[in-house]
């Protein structure tokens, strides 16, 4: 394979080899800690414009299934690992991660210390750009500091048009910031039928479908960046009709109802934070993602429940609306990649529905 | 045969949804006093209070109602109503509001009870009902304010509750007779 480079905007560079795409490509620079679910990861519209560099040192094992697809097109703009491996014998296993990748144009980079890598990134404030060039030169620096990244990852990856999936069930109306397909599916499992609407709808578009439920879906970006619109309809939303919200979803959800949210450090992409459901005092896992949280002393404690809470970094992980049927997660409680343990959360959301029709 | 018709997660989510539900119908929990119906109704009553401690950071109080031995499988008339009685109960009810517990609301007979009962301790602000399951078949105007499950029955079927705090688990299970 073909030695490739991963430089970072500090002007450091890093020599690995090429897997996947042979694209040169830029974005923020993020780390992923979970040790499953690359494929879930690499195509969740989270992170669109990111370069992903994964803590788990063998990345590819059981190749791309058809059952772990996030999205349809993919637009993650890289991979960083330690071990590109293929070694799958899964009978789910329809391509390599190299082959996928290669079909995505995505490029990947392997042979990278990438524990070493998050360390000193970690250090590092703010987003960091990167790249992944064929040649660490003057020419590939320059391209890289004058890379503009874009804050409007949710119109890139959002649908412009709604869309149903239809079923029996519940008249659920999803909002999408770029949602991930675990949403979807976990409502299909509950057999909900579901309209899909671009995060423009309005209250009165989405009350014209005369819902059960709503749900706001995860999403890539910064929530401060999506304007008032979007708050104003779910604060009508939310009085009407009960409402589940995830990942940016939940982050507006709070802004809507008067919290406040502040970047993090350091991006948080993984799965080991005990995470306490405070009504029963206990400890969930879940996959988690998020550059913001929401800031708990903003929360005005007549208007929303504190619900769940990171015990690593203290952050709120959960909120609920103290007047209506309206609540969300931070984590991604879709379960994929893995724990799903939080995959309740869909059945408080269809009881929800079922205790307001009485 | 006897089916399950909630397991202990269902259960759990019911209460925890019937807690959120009382915080906000009743706009917080000032003075909000919760009384369970003996048996089963106490343990589900000690369960809500818990989560709103956790939510709340509140003590709410907690009470039991005693109601005299009402099976269904007993001639109703030759039986006479059920009798209840409130003297486990260490705090005024006077001007609470007070949340009714029972596991499984059927002729509303052990409510009215409940309420008379209640109503002798003092002159509550208000009176809500709390049910994991309603079955159907009331012979009383009386409804639940916070409902965990609806399971139409016959009245030829049996509706068992199971909590663990007495019981092997959580479940609630449907019996033909």
């Amino acid at each position: 394979m073909a030695k490739r480079y991963l430089i970072l905007e500090d002007g450091s560079a890093y020599a690995g080899e090429g897997f996947g795409a042979g694209a040169t490509t830029s974005g923020e620079v993020i780390s992923n800690l979970n040790l499953l679910g690359y494929q879930e990861t690499i195509t969740d519209q989270i992170y669109h414009n990111q370069i992903i560099i994964f803590s788990q040192p063998a990345i590819g094992n059981v190749g791309i299934n058809h059952d772990s697809y996030e999205s349809i097109l993919p637009t993650a703009k890289g991979m960083v690992v330690r071990d590109v491996t293929n070694i799958s014998t899964n009978r789910l296993s329809r391509l390599s991660l190299d082959e996928f990748l290669q079909q995505h144009n995505i490029p990947g980079i392997s042979g990278i210390d990438t524990r070493h890598l998050i360390r000193k990134l970690r250090k590092m404030a703010g987003p960091v750009k990167g790249s992944i060039v064929d040649v660490a030169d003057a020419h590939a620096f320059d391209q890289l500091n004058a890379t503009v990244l874009t804050n409007r990852q949710v119109d890139q990856v959002a649908t412009p048009k709604p869309y149903p999936n239809p079923d029996t069930g519940k008249n659920v109306v999803v909002i999408d910031f770029g949602l991930k397909h675990g949403i979807l599916r976990q409502l299909s499992e509950r057999r909900c039928n579901v309209t899909v609407l671009p995060w423009t709808a309005s209250a009165q578009d989405v009350l014209n479908l005369d819902p059960d439920g709503v749900l706001l879906s995860t999403g890539p970006g910064s929530p401060l960046d999506l304007g008032e619109g979007v708050l104003e309809m779910i604060r009508a939303v939310q009085a009407e009709i009960p409402l589940f919200a995830i990942g940016l979803g939940h982050e507006l959800f709070a802004l809507a109802n008067g919290a406040k949210l502040e970047a993090l450090p350091v991006e948080y992409h993984g799965s080991s934070h005990p995470i306490r459901r405070i009504i029963t005092n206990d400890i969930i896992y879940a996959t988690q993602g998020q550059g913001y949280a929401v800031v708990a002393k903003s929360i005005d404690r007549n208007r929303l429940i504190t619900t769940y809470v990171d015990l690593i970094n203290g952050t709120v992980q959960g909120l609920r609306h103290r007047d209506f049927p309206a609540f969300s997660v931070q984590f991604f409680a879709d379960g994929a990649p893995g724990p799903h343990e939080s995959r309740d959360l869909f059945d408080e959301f269809m009881e929800a529905m079922t205790a307001r029709e009485g | 045969m006897a089916k399950v018709v909630v397991d202990a997660m269902a259960m759990q989510r019911a209460l925890t949804r019937i807690t959120y539900e009382i915080i906000e119908r009743n706009k917080g929990v000032d003075d909000l006093v919760i009384l369970g119906i003996k048996t089963r109704g106490v343990y589900l009553a000690r369960r809500i209070a818990s989560r709103l401690q956790q939510l709340e950071n509140v003590t709410v109080p907690v009470g039991d109602l005693d109601v005299t031995p009402y099976r269904d499988d007993i001639d109703h008339d030759a039986q006479g109503d059920p009798q209840v009685s409130g003297e486990n109960i260490d705090f005024s009810v006077a001007g609470k509001k007070v949340i009714l517990v029972d596991d499984v609301l059927y002729t509303g007979r052990t409510i009215r009870a409940a309420m008379s009962a209640v109503m002798a301790l003092g002159r509550p602000q208000s009176i809500n009902l709390a049910v994991l399951v309603d079955r159907g078949h009331r012979e009383l105007p009386i409804r639940a304010d916070f409902v965990g499950k609806n399971i139409p029955s016959s009245q030829r079927e049996r509706i068992k509750v199971s909590v663990s705090e007495i019981d092997d688990r959580d479940a609630v299970e449907i019996q033909q007779a």
